[in-house]
């Protein structure tokens, strides 16, 4: 049976088993490919998405969650239209990814605690995003989010 | 075993593998599926017209350079790009990469590998000699060719006609051309004599700018494209389960039980063995890296979940084979001990007369170092995506190594190579896991069974992480005979494990695993009586490169027991450091030395329970002065007196002769130093009956943002030397011994194996 997601603004059709986790049904089913696929078990945070608002690990939540109609749901690809989110210009202007890999997620944790957050401080940004970079990107990401945060209040976005 | 029978092991081979390992240079390659598509099919047949194979710029003005390197994360694709518009001139903002064909380097003569040979389709590096010349030359040749154009279309001289950021002009007459407009005449021109390159001091932009690496764009708003992202029309699932003891075999599994659940299409069993054919080399890489195919299953679904499902579910039995007998960790370990206490390894360094000289000296230092089995988890799963048909297969992948992807994906489906097409990808990450290739063979021997069906397999986190072709666990014993004035006279090593596996069924050898140990300065003419051997360890479980292969383990041996000699001494450990290197003909490693402690305040007041600690080490110079990269790292470390351990503070110098790409080498060296802190503090693998016991992050434990020191990287050692040397694997291995001597002056203990994590260190 055919449920209705709210992605990005957008209703999507899917045909799923209602416990298959949104990771998949973003992955295999919707084909947006932006949430990665890391660890299946909330540890790497690679498939970090925002679930109302709020960065949610996206391989824990059964489609049975998130399909009422009434939950909206962010991707990295809905983060902004054309890549102009303050985060995603500092994250390319200051190389912050290597492999890029476990980006997408970041950037989604990042972009959740700012909304929470205008100016995190060191503390909040460990407690925020816990996720997972082999490549040890870690010290870019921290001072690109401080950077980010500038701009947006600077800007009154904050 | 005698030594005359047994070559030292340091040929060439044991180069290429070891520097084509992990996260090298810098460097770019991207390309979207459809463009790499493209230029795999028609690019053989030179349907596009084009400059040469690297290089096509299209009416629009987008010049195209095709990379043979991939993407990893090290930059090393973006960093070729920009050697080819050093010379070319180009307008930075419309270069586009594509991932070289590794068929049409097949096809036509190694058109892109020549070069630089075995190194040319390997993603760890872009700092390998015979880039330079060859990508430069490339740029400057197609730049004349399109002065020369618009010369001839304006008749004028060429020496008067200027080429600038994608534009020809000539300041007389006030006119210009694209290089776009000028393409096509430009293509059909040939210079008489190839251009003379700009010298270093020219360079506007090599060495200067640091843009972001040409993924990036696609990174941030997750168009990116890896492994695991490949879609195409009419793909299935599959969800991969090898033997739980490698090397073990599939007995018997019941489809019955599955095949009615939802969207279940089959089974693939695939037999552990040797391919269907073996090729002649076509890549200086071993067929035999990462070892025959495993036995295994794998269920086929319309979707992942599904097949994943599917698979938890099915009823599966596995003859383990003798490597079940090995049922603890400690059982491992306490073999490789024992190794280490035999004679007649294999002779890795033999200087002098170490026993002899040794057993004169009036103080002798002695101690047993190991560690453990240790996985890249990188942050992509394994996967790979394949099409077979009768006459023709295509592998969608995130490779670090094309050529050699290619080279196994012809062998798998026993086709010939050049019907057989690799269309890479970026790479979630590398770290020397996606060299060797045994997941092109997997992927490949699955679709082999769904002919005309794209068959897209992942392997879980945890079959990534219990199927790896791990860091090896090695045991060392060292003892180093100390002269009256503390200073070593001889070193005698011997060292045991697996090494890392380059050959399972031909006698072309491995690559060895004391890299590091035999080739680090102390044992390559500072110590002026050396002896190391290895032993091999007898044990079914796979090795493979991972980032600084052999150096990863052997630093940490080598710089903590250097200490160890230091302390015995009653010398500061980085006095010491600076008196054995006083003579060594690499002045790199004094400048290190003096740069790290400098920037680190060696030798100020620290309060109760903090402390530093100090280690160097070199990856790549194979026993050579003035080759690799020479990084030394001070550790500034607390220690609470229950033992909690907290690392303050890294600082890092390094030498690696020049820099391409400054902001690129200080990302690299960055990302290695926290590469080797977590292998140093956190990274265990337990066996239990053959198998690895670790599966995922949680018990495999990650720092965390929240987890870094402060981090400093310090360029003040670097010797302008006229090498640029790879930056990705040499800040690995000094950073845990670094740790381990601070934990020592402050702890009293002196911790002889890794991960940290594991050990007490309460003091009172």
């Amino acid at each position: 049976m055919n449920k209705t997601l709210n992605i990005n603004g957008k209703p999507q059709e899917v045909d799923a088993d209602p416990a298959t986790p949104l990771l998949w049904v973003l992955r295999d089913h919707l084909g947006m490919t932006g949430t990665k696929f890391g660890c299946g078990i909330a540890q790497c945070g690679a498939c970090t998405v925002h679930i109302n608002g709020a960065a949610t690990r996206s391989c824990q939540v059964p489609l049975s969650a998130v399909s009422n109609g009434s939950v909206k749901i962010t991707t990295i690809e809905g983060l902004s239209l054309d890549s102009s989110h303050p985060l995603q210009k500092v994250w390319v202007d200051a190389n912050v990814p290597q492999c890029g890999y476990c980006q997408s997620g970041m950037l989604m944790a990042a972009a959740a605690l700012l909304k929470d957050k205008p100016r995190p401080t060191d503390a909040e940004i460990d407690a925020y995003v816990s996720n997972i970079c082999r490549c040890g990107t870690y010290v870019r990401v921290r001072a690109a989010i401080h950077k980010a945060a500038a701009m947006m209040n600077g800007s009154h976005h904050g | 075993m005698g030594n005359a029978d047994k070559p030292v092991n340091i040929g060439r081979r044991r180069f290429l593998v070891a520097t084509a390992a992990t996260g090298g240079g810098l460097a770019l390659g991207f390309s979207t599926l459809a463009a790499a598509d493209v230029a795999d099919a028609t690019a053989v047949s030179g349907a596009t017209p084009e400059f040469d194979a690297w290089l096509v710029i299209s009416p629009d003005n987008v010049v195209t350079m095709r990379v043979p390197t991939p993407e990893i994360g090290n930059g090393a694709a973006t960093q070729l790009a920009m050697t080819i518009t050093e010379e070319l001139h180009c307008d930075w903002s419309r270069v586009k990469l594509e991932f070289a064909s590794a068929t049409r380097d097949y096809v036509e003569d190694n058109v892109y590998s020549k070069p630089t040979g075995a190194l040319a389709f390997f993603g760890g590096r872009s700092t390998v000699a015979g880039w330079n010349s060859t990508l430069l030359q490339v740029g400057a040749s197609a730049r004349e060719r399109l002065k020369a154009a618009a010369a001839a279309q304006w008749n004028v001289p060429v020496a008067e006609v200027e080429a600038s950021n994608s534009v020809v002009s000539h300041r007389a007459s006030k006119r210009s051309l694209s290089y776009g407009q000028l393409a096509d005449k430009a293509v059909l021109i040939k210079l008489e004599q190839e251009p003379a390159l700009k010298s270093r001091s020219e360079w506007t932009f090599l060495g200067k700018a640091t843009p972001a690496k040409l993924h990036l764009p696609k990174v941030v708003n997750g168009t990116a494209q890896y492994g695991i992202d490949v879609r195409l029309p009419g793909m299935l699932y599959a969800a991969l389960m090898q033997s739980p003891v490698q090397d073990g075999k599939l007995k018997s599994y019941d489809f019955d039980k599955i095949k009615d659940m939802p969207g279940v299409h089959g089974v693939a069993v695939i037999e552990g063995g040797e391919p269907l054919q073996k090729l002649p080399l076509i890549t200086q890489l071993p067929r035999e890296m990462n070892g025959p195919r495993t036995s295994a299953v794998a269920v086929v679904a319309d979707h992942y979940w599904q097949a994943r499902t599917a698979l938890a579910a099915l009823p599966v039995e596995w003859e383990d084979g003798d490597g079940a007998k090995w049922k603890t960790t400690e059982q491992v370990v306490a073999e490789a001990l024992a190794l280490t206490g035999k004679s007649g390894g294999i002779v890795q360094k033999s200087l002098g007369n170490a026993a002899e000289v040794l057993a004169k000296q009036p103080k002798i230092v002695e101690a047993t170092y190991t560690t453990p089995y240790c996985d890249h988890v990188m942050m992509e799963p394994l996967n790979g995506t394949a099409l077979v048909t009768a006459d023709r297969v295509d592998i969608w992948h995130s490779t670090q190594a094309p050529k050699h992807a290619h080279r196994v994906a012809a062998e798998e489906s026993a086709l010939p190579p050049e019907k057989v097409f690799v269309h890479p990808t970026l790479v979630g990450g590398g770290f020397g896991r996606r060299i060797g290739a045994d997941d092109v063979r997997i992927a490949v021997a699955v679709a082999r069974q769904f002919p005309g069906r794209p068959i897209h397999t992942i392997w879980s986190r945890e079959e990534t992480t219990r199927q790896g072709r791990y860091r090896p666990l090695l045991a060392v014993r060292m003892q180093a005979g100390l002269d009256a004035a503390g200073m070593p006279q001889a070193f005698i090593a011997h060292e045991a494990g697996r090494a890392i596996d380059a050959g399972q069924y031909t006698d072309t050898g491995s690559l060895t695993s004391t890299i590091g140990l035999s080739d680090a300065s102390y044992t390559s003419g500072i110590i002026p009586n050396v002896q190391v051997e290895s032993h091999t360890l007898p044990i079914h479980i796979r090795t493979g490169p991972y980032r600084g292969p052999g150096y990863n383990s052997n630093a940490f041996f080598m710089e903590s027991f250097i200490d160890e000699c230091a302390h015995a001494a009653g010398i500061d450990p980085l006095e010491y450091r600076l008196k054995l290197h006083a003579n060594w003909p690499d002045p790199g490693w004094t400048r290190c030395l003096k740069e790290a402690a400098k920037q680190a305040g060696w030798g100020k007041k620290l309060r109760k329970g903090m402390a530093q600690g100090i280690a160097i080490g070199n990856f790549g110079m194979l026993g050579q002065p003035k080759t690799g990269t020479v990084v030394c790292v001070v550790a500034t470390v607390e220690v609470s007196k229950k033992g909690v351990l907290r690392v303050d503070t890294l600082d890092a110098a390094f030498d690696c002769g020049r820099m391409m790409n400054r902001d690129a080498v200080r990302a690299q060296m960055e990302g290695g130093l926290l590469f080797g802190l977590n292998m140093s503090l956190n990274e265990m693998l337990n066996i239990k009956d053959g198998r690895i016991v670790e599966g995922n992050y949680d018990q495999y434990p990650m720092l965390r943002i929240g987890d870094m020191p402060k981090i400093r990287i310090h360029f003040g050692g670097l010797s302008d030397h006229e090498r640029y040397s790879e930056t990705g694997e040499p800040p690995v291995g000094p950073v845990g011994p670094a740790i381990a001597n601070a934990i020592f002056r402050i702890t009293g203990k002196r911790i002889r194996s890794t991960p940290f994590r594991v050990h007490d260190l309460s003091w009172t």
